[in-house]
């Protein structure tokens, strides 16, 4: 918990909302905590005040959490957003990328928010069947361990969740940078023969070599009908990238998981809180993103910064009241569409047609990158 | 189109080609130039044509393509061609050491979507007298259709050495059957154009242009006069073509001691670009490409709010971007009208900066350096650029700028030196 009183009992309230049994997605609830939020963090974080100040949008005129001004996700690899001092940061949290890439950092004084958020999500869409607490499943995390990647926020949501829903026996399976192919394939061959399910939890690029690897050793495990795949994140600055759907195909083909019980997860160090494809929950439904109630999306008209029209594509704006201690509202690097009540993500375009050969720095520098 | 029939264009083309080869250099020069003094007449039906019809599928305004035009093509005369010839070729008489020919067949492989690049790329493989086959961009599908037209219409012999063939680019087999042609030449992205190489094979001639870029370097002005005048040229080379082609300036590095003349010259540059909007507005743009300009606007905001010496001078739409910096990174340019102005103190930290661009800069407008201009130009050219030129006249290449530092006839043609040679048994 925050060692300042009023963002204490900002963070009491979200953490109320974060451990109620069921999820209300109140409008008004919030609102009046967003703006409560928007508030504190205007006062004690002087960049984005500044920021919002340079854009006019203060507490005093912004009325509705939906214009609440957002921030580029790329800020955090050139500021420090952080509205508690300096010196009570407990964690550090860097994004990923090559070694050459500027990494942000998310500041953290409490993990409480973070931990919170992600368990309830996790399992709602991932295992909506769960209907006891100490309800588990098995699982194989491609994926280091937080131990090894400390300032890892995904690898430390893979040790929450495999904490708190994993079987005895689950675990990460990448260890030195190296994926244990044996160790998965074992746990694999084990869950087909008892007809256990199996979840098997990863980047979308760790989850590519397994299956490279299965099909250099022709091997197609028919695993149990109620086994699952959660992938996550992209593929920059690997050496190959392949379509969703081309990935899909593939798990479906050597593991015997259709698509819809593949499940993509949006999330990004810079916010507490993640979305996922509802396709666990709700199989014959347009595929779509949704998240917790604390935490909304809106998909912005790049053109005007007003909210786009429904179906229209648009910058991806999450605010999420687990960033008690940077900043809530947040504007990310991708483009998307509203699909029903969630969200879907759009691959970007290059662009490189249009420009003909003409070419931003940004592209020469990023081919520079090894 | 099909891989058939795009083999069958190449085998008509080569048996024109016969033909072709049998005209004088100098006929086919003086036909080549009637079709650009055409192309610069703004009345004439193809000029017309192209201007009516590039906003739609292009997405460039009418008034932006009107003036684009007019300036890209007033010195594009058949005199200049003729010039461009001789520099390049040698003397047009047949002289008895050397030979000059084109080769069989040429295929053109176009990209983006400004017109004059295209104009060139078709004429310059005919005016060496290689037939050619040209696949249009998918952003510009009717610059090569309608110089095609306006050939065949002056020259009907000409107009059967030139063919279009339109396809999608993933068509892999349509794409091989073009690179059959026995001199290729492509524009486009890096992928583009390795692709390309790894399909064709020597002793067939490739003639590449990858991804290019330019850059703007000036002293700015104390005088208000200067400065506006200034700006107002930049603002042209920004705005034309909504900074798509490689030779639109996606900074201008401010070499000034003093920051606040940098600061005053981006605000000028902001006035200008404001004043752009109203006589050549920008064209539509992607959600991509607005989404890319928002964000990059929202990171500078957030520079200047965490106390760094930035500025930012934005229209209400995302029509247009200055930002003023207050280091020398290089940083994303979202294109179409945003432009970095770049505080460097001298010469040489200037130099720095753009070293990691060198490779892959095509002009540089530069202005304010006194008697430093000549050795300031001379570094540029050292680093890689291919034209050294005033703010304002970016857009208006002349017809012989060496692109990529070539040739622009030269590099399509086969010469033959034929030596003095005893004549006795």
């Amino acid at each position: 918990m925050s060692a300042d009183p009023r963002r204490a009992e900002i963070d009491r309230r979200v953490l109320e909302w974060m451990r109620e049994p069921h999820w209300n997605y109140s409008e008004k609830r919030f609102e009046e905590l967003a703006l409560e939020l928007f508030a504190f963090q205007f006062e004690h974080c002087a960049i984005y005040r500044r920021f919002c100040e340079g854009r006019r949008q203060t507490p005093d005129n912004v009325k509705t959490w939906r214009q609440i001004p957002a921030i580029p996700t790329s800020a955090f690899k050139e500021v420090e957003l952080r509205c508690f001092p300096a010196e009570n940061t407990t964690h550090c949290f860097r994004t990923s990328g090559t070694s050459t890439d500027v990494r942000g950092t998310l500041y953290l004084d409490t993990l409480e928010l973070y931990e919170a958020s992600l368990l309830p999500t996790f399992r709602r869409f991932m295992f909506p069947e769960f209907l006891l607490p100490d309800d588990r499943a098995a699982m194989r995390v491609l994926a280091p361990s937080q131990t090894e990647q400390p300032d890892s926020s995904l690898s430390h949501m893979f040790g929450v969740v495999l904490d708190a829903l994993g079987e005895s026996g689950s675990d990460f399976d990448v260890e030195n940078g190296e994926l244990l192919f044996d160790r998965v394939l074992t746990a694999l061959v084990e869950s087909a023969a008892s007809e256990v399910p199996i979840t098997l939890c990863g980047t979308a690029f760790a989850l590519v070599h397994l299956i490279d690897h299965m099909n250099q050793r022709g091997v197609l495990i028919g695993l149990p009908s109620a086994s699952r795949i959660m992938e996550t994140g992209g593929f920059k600055g690997r050496s190959r990238e392949i379509p969703r759907t081309e990935l899909y195909t593939e798990f479906k083909r050597v593991l015997g998981i259709p698509a819809e019980r593949i499940v993509n997860q949006y999330g990004m160090t810079e916010l507490g809180s993640q979305f996922y494809d509802a396709v666990i929950r709700g199989p014959s439904e347009p595929r779509r993103k949704l998240g917790p109630p604390w935490a909304r999306v809106v998909i912005v008209d790049p053109e005007t910064g007003h909210e786009a029209a429904t179906g229209q594509v648009g910058s991806i704006v999450v605010v999420d009241l687990a960033n008690t201690g940077s900043v809530l509202a947040l504007r990310t690097g991708d483009l998307g569409r509203a699909v029903l009540d969630g969200f879907e993500v759009i691959g970007r375009e290059s662009g490189a047609d249009a420009r003909g050969c003409s070419i931003g720095a940004d592209e020469i520098l990023g081919r520079r990158s090894p | 189109m099909t891989p058939g029939q795009i083999a069958k264009h190449l085998t008509q083309l080569r048996d024109a080609g016969e033909r072709l080869k049998r005209r004088p250099i100098g006929e086919v020069l003086d036909v080549l130039g009637a079709v650009l003094d055409s192309w610069r007449d703004p009345n004439s039906i193809w000029r017309r044509d192209l201007e009516e019809r590039l906003p739609a599928a292009t997405g460039f305004t009418a008034p932006l393509v009107r003036e684009g035009l007019r300036r890209a093509l007033d010195d594009w005369t058949s005199d200049a061609l003729r010039e461009l010839a001789i520099r390049e070729l040698g003397p047009l008489d047949a002289a008895p050491g050397r030979r000059v020919s084109g080769f069989d067949t040429t295929a053109v492989l176009l990209a983006g979507s400004i017109p004059m690049p295209s104009l060139l790329a078709l004429i310059a493989p005919l005016a060496v007298r290689s037939p050619v086959l040209a696949k249009p961009a998918s952003r510009d599908p009717l610059t090569p259709h309608l110089v095609a037209r306006s050939i065949s219409e002056i020259d009907t012999e000409l107009g059967r050495c030139i063919r279009v063939a339109s396809f999608p680019a993933t068509h892999e087999d349509c794409t091989r059957a073009l690179l059959e042609a026995d001199c290729i030449c492509a524009t486009g992205s890096d992928a583009t154009i390795a692709a390309v190489q790894a399909q064709v094979s020597p002793p067939r001639r490739l003639v590449l242009d990858g991804h290019r870029l330019s850059i703007a370097t000036v002293v700015p002005p104390e005088s208000a006069d200067r400065r506006i005048d200034l700006a107002e040229r930049l603002a042209v080379d920004i705005a034309l073509w909504d900074q798509l082609g490689c030779l639109s300036p996606i900074a201008v590095f401010a070499v000034d001691p003093a920051p606040s003349h940098a600061a005053a010259l981006a605000e000028a540059i902001a006035v200008a670009l404001a004043n752009a909007e109203k006589n050549w507005p920008r064209g539509s743009i992607d959600a991509n490409a607005a989404h890319a300009i928002a964000q990059q606007r929202a990171e500078a905001e957030l520079r200047r709010a965490a106390g760094r010496a930035v500025e930012v001078h934005i229209s209400d739409s995302t029509a247009w971007t200055v930002i003023l910096e207050d280091g020398p990174e290089l940083r994303p340019a979202p294109l179409h009208r945003f432009i970095r102005v770049i505080p460097v103190a001298n010469p040489k930290s200037l130099l720095d900066a753009i070293r990691p661009l060198g490779p892959h800069l095509a002009a540089v407008a530069i202005e304010g350096f006194g008697e430093e201009t000549r050795a300031l130009a001379s570094a540029l050219a050292e680093l890689g650029a291919s034209r050294i030129c005033a703010p304002g006249s970016l857009q208006s290449p002349p017809l012989d700028w060496r692109h990529g530092g070539r040739g622009v006839l030269a590099p399509l043609a086969r010469f033959a030196d034929i030596e003095a040679l005893p004549l006795g048994g």
